[in-house]
């Protein structure tokens, strides 16, 4: 609940087993972004409980919750994408800062790059990049920790739709390897083509899970 | 933590320090007029100290004997004296010495002394102190007990304005520290509003970093190292404008002082009390820093 006595969810009960790719759709406004908010625990429910492996977040102190953010891969609808620092450094500048610096880590990074077509775009910055690169640039980002869980706020909103499509097939690779996929979008089109369970919201009630 | 926390927290907080130029000089300037005035103060102390001291290896102390003393009460006078750890060496003026050195340090009034059917200055035992065991307490004591020793007509010592002249040292170095803290305390708030203000600067970026799950210590670790930095800065720029400053003034301070004053005694700041002014520009911009950092939470 926002301020004001607005609901952005209300009576919204959901499970969502680990291993999972699951899409959440609905109208603009309906409630999703705030949804995958609380699983990153960027908000706190007001009433009710969000648990995340058994754990609800509410419950965790603040270096937990900083630590449980590293677990899970975010992109957010406008990026977030840190203006001051390359490209190379916002994709994971907090594990490099606290110290992974193995060549294993390295690779992997240049190998997310890679995937998402970014690998000359390493020494640009943010405002440089078209709105689609930095799109892949936040995608890269969720990407390079091996996350347990994958949080994307319509990932694919200024990608043409042959890229969009193959970023959902990233997705759906790597939650093949045991990582579980929440994404937030619009395109039916790409629902249709993933097809995967899908959670619609509306006015921030559960309207349909199909 | 590691090597890298450190070298980003170092980074990050340069970075920002040139974003901020204008507001960083007023810190740094705020900062280093505390400390100037806080060095100021304790520049005076120490040299007033030092003068105590030299002052103090220079100062005597004069034993003076009846005229009637027999040699036996001599010899333990002597002994008396080369046992007390306060003296450093002793030297006899007989009755004659003492006129000899009367005639020389006052020529216009040595004729009244030749009218004088027998001498009247006394005959005496000038005792050179040993500065480092040679504190008023024992001094006094040593007085007295000196007083009390048959033979002895009189003592005396110029203890007591040493004395005074170095409680108005620690004086001055008090009002130094006191006015000093009220000074810093300032400093440390003006220095957390502007790493506050370089904070909503990059406010943006600590939140993104936040959502990405930087432990809080490395979102801080940033701000506080501004703020050391800034206080840091502000204490060199004070210890050279306080060298400057003795630097200009100490020549004429010598040549008010005379020859009585010996100018190698004068001095700066010893390097220990220059690192102190460091160190504590950078604690008061550690806690600026720090301040500033708690609103990231
Ligand atoms: N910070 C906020 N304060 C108050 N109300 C908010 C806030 N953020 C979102 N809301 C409201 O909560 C509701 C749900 O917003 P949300 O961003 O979750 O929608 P959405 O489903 O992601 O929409 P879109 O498809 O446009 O991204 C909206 O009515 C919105 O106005
Ligand atoms: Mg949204």
């Amino acid at each position: 609940m926002y301020g004001r006595g607005i609901y952005a969810l209300r009576d919204v009960s959901l499970v969502v087993e680990k291993g999972e790719f699951v899409f959440l759709t609905g109208p603009s406004g309906a409630g999703k972004s705030t949804l995958l908010r609380l699983l990153l625990r960027q908000e706190l429910a007001t009433e009710g409980s969000v648990k995340v492996a058994g754990r609800d977040l509410a419950k965790l102190t603040p270096s937990q919750a900083q630590s449980y953010r590293r677990a899970v891969g975010f992109v957010f609808q406008d990026f977030k994408l840190i203006p001051s620092k390359t490209v190379l450094d916002n994709v994971g500048i907090v594990p490099r800062v606290l110290g992974a610096t193995s060549v294993q880590q390295q690779r992997r990074t240049f190998q997310v790059l890679k995937w998402l077509g970014l690998q000359h775009r390493m020494n640009a910055y943010p405002l440089e990049l078209s709105g689609g690169e930095q799109q892949r640039v936040a995608i890269a980002r969720a990407l390079v920790n091996e996350p347990a869980l994958i949080l994307a706020d319509e990932p694919t909103g200024n990608l043409d739709p042959d890229l969009s499509l193959e970023i959902m097939n990233l997705f759906r690779d790597i939650n093949s390897r045991g990582t579980t996929v929440l994404v937030a979008t619009h395109n039916r089109e790409l629902m249709r083509h993933v097809g995967r369970r899908s959670i619609t919201l509306d006015h921030g009630h559960l309207v349909e899970t199909a | 933590m590691t090597a890298h926390w450190f070298t980003y927290c170092f980074q990050e907080a340069l970075a920002s320090l040139g974003r901020q130029r204008v507001s960083v000089l007023l810190s740094v300037l705020t900062i280093g007029a505390a400390l100037l005035v806080l060095g100021g103060f304790l520049l005076v102390a120490v040299n007033l100290d030092r003068a105590v001291s030299t002052w103090s290896a220079a100062a005597e102390f004069s034993v003076y004997l009846d005229d009637d003393v027999s040699p036996e009460q001599r010899v333990a006078l002597n002994t008396l004296l080369s046992s007390h750890p306060a003296v450093a060496s002793r030297e006899y003026v007989s009755k004659a010495d003492a006129v000899v050195r009367f005639k020389r340090d006052f020529p216009d009034l040595a004729a009244g002394l030749a009218d004088m059917p027998n001498n009247p200055l006394p005959a005496s035992i000038e005792v050179r102190l040993n500065p480092a065991k040679a504190d008023g307490v024992t001094l006094e004591a040593f007085a007295r007990q000196l007083m009390e020793t048959a033979g002895v007509a009189d003592v005396r010592f110029d203890r007591r304005w040493l004395e005074r002249l170095g409680q108005i040292a620690a004086g001055v170095r008090w009002a130094g520290w006191i006015l000093g803290a009220v000074l810093l305390i300032a400093s440390v708030l003006t220095v957390a509003t502007v790493v506050r203000l370089a904070l909503h600067a990059r406010r943006d970026e600590v939140d993104i970093m936040q959502l990405m799950g930087a432990p809080i210590g490395l979102l801080r670790g940033p701000l506080v190292v501004e703020g050391i930095l800034q206080g840091g800065a502000g204490a060199l720029a004070a210890l050279g404008a306080l060298y400057a400053a003795y630097a200009l003034v100490s020549g004429r301070v010598l040549a008010l002082l005379g020859p009585a004053f010996d100018a190698a005694s004068f001095g700066f700041l010893p390097a220990r009390l220059s690192a102190l002014v460091v160190l504590v520009g950078m604690a008061v911009g550690c806690a600026g820093g720090y301040l500033a950092a708690r609103h990231v939470r």
